[in-house]
C-alpha cells in the first residue's frame, strides 16, 4: 500500500487498560492492543498534524500472558494508595500502518508532500522512533525495529480464530473527523492466524459520543515545522 | 474475550441453574450456593411470616436461612443511615408498619412508607403476582410486630417496646429469636410466604415465576439505554455494581467509580459516565455468575481467588489443585500404587493414566470442540476494590493438554491420608502443598497465595517453575533434622522430588532407579540412600529407633558431598559388622555405584536437587527388593 510502514514493536510489559477496570483504579489490560494504542505508537515514531496514521493490521507474535504487580499510584490529593495492575508480559507485535493527509486541515495544505513524509517515516522507524515509544501506558517502555510483516514464526499462526469480544477501537477527535465532538469507537476484533485486520475508524458502527471538543490550532512556521525543513534537517538536501 | 463477557456468556449457558440451590461439602460443613436470578440478592432471614391468600396473618417462625430476595440498584448498595428498602423481604424497620410504635425510633418512620410505596407499585404493575399482592395486603395493615409478639416470636419489655436483651430472671429458656439475630430483635430480617391450605406450592423466595416477574418489572424501572462496552449493544445502563463477590461480607467491587481526585480516569474524561458504560443485564449476569463460580469451585487463599471454568461446562479441573484431590472419585483405582507394578512411575504409564483420567472427566460433561476454558485470579489490595490479577482463555483441549503436561512432569510418589489411612499415589502436589513445603513449616497465607499465583503460568503457559521455589524445596528436603515428624520430612522430600523432576524435565527422570545414570549428583544421592538403608536395617535389628547418620549429615552432604561421605562411610563400620554376612549386598552396591563415577566428578562441589531423585529411587529400590527377597525366602 502507498505510504505504508512496517515495523515490529516489543517490550517486557504492556498495559492497554480496559476502561471498565480503569474507573476504580485496579487497571487490567486488554488481551491485545487497541487501534488507538497502536496509532499512538506510530505517532511516536513520526507524526505531523497534517497527516493521519491508519493502522492496517497487526500480528501477535508472542503468547498472550498476564502478570500482575502491586503498584502504589500517586494520589493527586496527596499520599498514595495501593492497587493491583495487571500487565501483558513479554509482548511482540508486527504492525503495518500507512498515512493519509488530513483534509480537515486545509490550512496545512502546504505540508502535504507525500514522498517526503513517507521517507521521513521510514527513516524514523529505522531510528526506533522520534519520541519514546510505549505500550499502552508510559511505564511500559517499548522498542521499535523495522521488519517485513509476516516474517518469522508467531505463536498464533496455526490458530484459526480467536474472538476478543467488544473492545475499544479508538477515540474520534475533532481535528481528524471535522466534527466538534469527541467520540469513543468500539468494535469486536477477531484474530485469524495471529493477525488482526483493523477496520478504518469511519467503518466502526459502535460510536459513543462523549462531549463537545475543540480542535487545536496549528500554524506552519509558528508551532509546527514544515515537512520541507524537517526533510532537509534529516537528509541534508540529498 | 473480556472476562466480563465470558462470565456473562457463562450465565446464559447455565440458565437452568438459576435459582436452584446447590450444595457442596467442604469436609467440615455443607455450603449452599445459587446462581442468582437477575435483580436478586441473598441474605440471611431470621423470621418467616406466612400469610393467607386473602392477606391475613397465618403463622410465623424463627429461622436462620439464606433467602433469595428481589432488590434494586439503590437498595443493593445501601449503607449507614441511607435507608433504602428492598422490594419484598427486608428488615423489621422497613416491613413493619408498627416499627416506630414499638421502638420509638421516629427517624425511621419513612422506611416503611418507602417500602410500602415500592411494593404497591410492583403490585399495581402488569408484572404482579397473587402471592405478592397477598403479602402487600397484609403488610400494609401495619400490624407485623404486634402479630409477631402475639405469636411469641418477638418480646416486649415493660414499656411495651421491643426488648433489648433477654435476662435470666424472665425465664430460663432464652427465646430463639435472641440467638438467631446477632444484634437486637429489631434488626431481624423478615421473609414472607403465602399459605395455601392442602396445596403444594413454591415458596415465594423460591418461585421462578416470581423471580422472572420481578426481573421484568424492574427492567421497566431502569434508566436510559446506552452503548454497553461489554456486549456492544444498546441496553439500559447501570452505575452501581454488586459487591459480596467472594463471600457475603465482601465489600470489594470489581467495577467501581467513586474516585474523583486520584486521577484514575480524569483527564481526557471528566466523569465516570464518560469513561465507560456497562448495561444492567450484563453487569448482573456477569457478577452473579462470578459469585456462583467462586462458591462452587473457587480456591480462596487469604482473599485471593483462583478460578477456572468452562464456558459451557463450569466443572473444569482446577490448575491450582492436584487433579487427584480435586476429583477424588477417580483416586482409588487409577493412581494408587500397586506394589507389584514397578513400571507405574514411568512417563508412558503416567501419560496413559492421565489420559484415562481426563477422558473420564470429559465424559462427565459434553465437551464441545470449540469450548473455551477461562482461568482467572482475583484479589483486593484495598477493602473496597477487587482486581483481576490474571485472566486467560484457552481452548479446552489445550487446557487439558497443559494440565496433563504439568501433572506428568511433576508426578512423584506421595503419601496421602484417605479415610484415615495412609495410601501411596502417583501425582503432582497441589500448589498449596508446594508452597507449604517450599516455604514451611508454617508459611503465611500471604506467601502461599503469592507462590500459587507464580505457579499458575507454569501450568497454563508451560513456563519453568521459578528457581527460588525449587531451591527452597530442595533446601528444606535436605535438612531432615529440622522436621518434628518423619512423615513431614517424607512429604517435603516427595514435593522436592516432584519439583526437581519437573525442573530437569529434559533429562526425563522417573521414579524407577536408573542404574545407567552417571550424573554425579544422582550417584551421590544413591550412595546416601544405601548408607541410610544399611544403618536403618542394622538399627531395627537391634530394635533401636533413631535418625541415621545419613539423615543427620544430609545437610552437610549437599554442600560438601565428598568430605561428608567419608564421615558417613566411616561411621558405617559398626553397622556393617553388626549386619555380618547381610552386609554384602550393601558393600557390593557401594562398589557398583562408585564404579559409575567419572573420576573427575568425585569431588566436593555442592550437589544439585538431582541427588534427591537418586536418593529416593535408590531407597525405594532397596526397600522393594528386600520385600521381594523376603517373599522368596518363605
Amino acid at each position: 500500500m502507498r505510504n505504508q510502514i512496517e515495523f515490529e514493536v516489543y517490550g517486557n510489559y504492556a498495559l492497554f487498560t480496559d476502561p471498565l477496570m480503569k474507573l476504580g483504579g485496579e487497571k487490567l489490560t486488554y488481551q491485545i492492543p487497541t487501534y488507538q494504542a497502536l496509532k499512538g505508537i506510530v505517532e511516536s515514531i513520526y507524526w505531523k498534524p497534517s497527516i493521519i496514521w491508519y493502522i492496517d493490521e497487526i500480528r501477535v507474535m508472542n503468547p498472550i500472558r498476564m502478570e500482575s504487580k502491586g503498584i502504589r499510584p500517586l494520589d493527586y490529593g496527596g499520599g498514595n494508595t495501593l492497587a493491583n495492575y495487571t500487565y501483558l508480559r513479554d509482548v511482540r507485535y508486527q504492525v503495518r500502518a500507512h498515512f493519509e493527509f488530513n483534509y480537515n486541515r486545509k490550512d496545512l495544505e502546504g505540508d502535504f508532500n507525500e514522498h517526503k513524509h513517507h521517507n521521513i517515516a521510514k527513516r524514523c522507524v529505522k531510528a526506533g522512533g522520534r519520541r519514546d515509544v510505549y505500550l499502552g501506558t508510559r511505564e511500559c517502555q517499548a522498542y521499535v525495529v523495522p521488519c517485513d510483516f509476516n516474517e518469522g514464526k508467531g505463536h498464533y499462526d496455526d490458530i484459526e480464530e480467536i474472538h476478543f469480544g467488544t473492545m475499544i477501537h479508538g477515540i474520534n477527535y475533532p481535528d481528524e473527523t471535522g466534527k466538534k465532538v469527541m467520540e469513543v469507537r468500539l468494535w469486536q476484533p477477531v484474530m485469524r492466524h495471529g493477525i488482526i485486520k483493523f477496520i478504518r475508524p469511519e467503518e466502526c458502527s459502535l460510536i459513543r459520543p462523549i462531549r463537545e471538543y475543540q480542535t487545536k490550532k496549528f500554524l506552519l512556521h509558528e508551532n509546527m515545522q514544515p515537512v520541507e525543513t524537517l526533510y532537509n534537517d534529516l537528509f541534508g538536501g540529498e | 474475550m473480556s472476562y466480563l463477557y465470558a462470565l456473562y456468556k457463562t450465565y446464559n449457558n447455565n440458565l437452568d441453574k438459576v435459582g436452584v440451590i446447590e450444595t457442596k461439602n467442604t469436609g467440615k460443613k455443607t455450603i449452599e450456593y445459587t446462581l442468582l436470578p437477575i435483580s436478586h440478592t441473598t441474605q440471611t432471614a431470621h423470621i418467616e411470616v406466612t400469610v393467607t391468600p386473602d392477606g391475613e396473618f397465618y403463622d410465623a417462625r424463627v429461622i436462620k436461612e439464606n433467602t433469595i430476595l428481589p432488590f434494586t440498584e439503590e437498595s443493593g448498595s445501601r449503607a449507614g443511615t441511607n435507608y433504602v428498602p428492598h422490594v419484598l423481604h427486608d428488615k423489621l424497620m422497613f416491613v413493619a408498619g408498627d416499627y416506630v410504635k414499638y421502638t420509638g425510633q421516629e427517624d425511621k418512620a419513612s422506611c416503611f412508607e418507602d417500602y410500602i410505596q415500592q411494593l404497591k407499585d410492583w403490585c399495581e404493575s402488569e408484572y404482579s403476582h397473587p402471592d405478592i399482592v397477598a403479602i402487600y395486603n397484609y403488610v400494609k395493615k401495619g400490624t407485623l410486630i404486634e402479630d409477631l409478639v402475639q405469636k411469641n416470636i418477638l418480646y416486649l419489655d415493660e414499656q411495651r417496646k421491643l426488648l433489648k436483651k433477654w435476662d435470666s430472671n424472665r425465664g430460663k429458656e432464652k427465646p430463639e429469636i435472641f440467638s438467631a439475630v446477632t444484634g437486637d430483635q429489631e434488626s431481624a430480617f423478615v421473609r414472607f410466604d403465602v399459605h395455601y391450605p392442602n396445596q403444594v406450592h413454591d415458596h415465594v423466595w423460591n418461585n421462578k415465576e416470581i423471580y422472572d416477574l420481578y426481573s421484568r418489572y424492574y427492567d421497566t424501572k431502569l434508566r436510559d439505554k446506552d452503548l454497553c462496552y461489554v456486549s456492544g449493544e444498546y441496553l439500559p445502563a447501570v452505575e452501581r455494581h454488586p459487591n459480596k463477590l467472594r463471600n457475603s461480607a465482601d465489600k470489594a467491587k470489581l467495577i467501581s467509580a467513586n474516585d474523583t481526585s486520584g486521577f484514575t480516569f480524569r483527564g481526557r474524561f471528566l466523569n465516570s459516565r464518560e469513561v465507560t458504560n456497562i448495561s444492567y443485564e450484563v453487569s448482573q449476569k456477569a457478577h452473579n455468575a462470578l459469585k456462583w463460580l467462586i462458591d462452587k469451585q473457587g480456591k480462596t487463599v487469604d482473599g485471593r481467588v483462583f478460578l477456572a471454568w468452562g464456558l459451557r461446562s463450569p466443572n473444569i479441573p482446577q490448575a491450582t489443585e492436584d487433579v487427584l484431590e480435586d476429583l477424588n472419585s477417580y483416586l482409588p483405582n487409577l493412581f494408587e500404587i500397586e506394589s507389584s507394578n514397578n513400571l507405574s512411575g514411568t512417563r508412558e504409564a503416567l501419560a496413559r493414566k492421565y489420559n484415562q483420567l481426563l477422558s473420564g472427566i470429559n465424559k462427565n460433561f459434553t465437551v464441545d470442540e470449540n469450548d473455551e476454558v477461562y482461568v482467572m485470579t482475583l484479589d483486593a489490595a484495598t477493602p473496597g476494590r477487587l482486581a483481576v490479577l490474571y485472566f486467560r482463555n484457552l481452548h479446552i483441549n489445550v487446557y487439558f493438554e497443559r494440565l496433563k503436561e504439568w501433572h506428568i512432569g511433576c508426578s512423584w510418589k506421595h503419601r496421602r491420608k484417605v479415610d484415615g489411612e495412609w495410601k501411596e499415589f502417583y501425582g503432582s502436589p497441589s500448589f498449596q502443598t508446594i508452597a507449604k513445603y517450599a516455604y514451611g513449616p508454617r508459611p503465611s497465607d500471604k506467601l502461599i497465595k503469592t507462590v500459587m499465583e507464580r505457579l499458575l503460568p507454569c501450568v497454563i503457559d508451560g513456563r519453568a517453575i521459578p528457581l527460588d521455589i525449587v531451591q527452597n524445596a530442595i533446601q528444606r528436603a535436605s535438612n531432615p533434622v529440622a522436621f518434628n515428624e518423619e512423615w513431614e520430612w517424607e512429604q517435603a522430600l516427595s514435593v522436592a522430588c516432584s519439583l526437581v523432576k519437573k525442573h530437569y524435565e529434559k533429562e526425563e527422570y522417573s521414579m524407577a532407579l536408573d542404574k545407567t545414570n552417571t550424573d554425579r549428583d544422582y550417584l551421590f544421592g544413591r550412595l546416601l540412600a544405601v548408607a541410610d538403608v544399611l544403618e536403618r536395617n542394622a538399627l531395627s535389628e537391634a530394635d533401636q529407633k533413631r535418625a541415621t547418620n545419613a539423615v543427620r549429615y544430609m545437610n552437610a552432604f549437599v554442600r560438601a558431598p565428598l568430605r561428608t561421605w567419608h564421615t558417613i562411610h566411616q561411621n558405617l563400620h559398626p553397622y556393617l559388622m553388626r549386619l555380618g554376612s547381610n552386609a554384602r549386598r550393601y558393600t557390593d552396591l557401594f562398589q557398583e555405584i562408585s564404579d559409575l563415577f567419572n573420576p573427575n566428578d568425585y569431588n566436593n562441589k555442592p550437589l544439585t536437587g538431582k541427588y534427591l531423585l537418586g536418593y529416593y529411587s535408590q531407597r525405594q529400590d532397596l526397600y522393594t527388593k528386600k520385600e521381594k527377597e523376603g517373599v522368596d525366602e518363605e
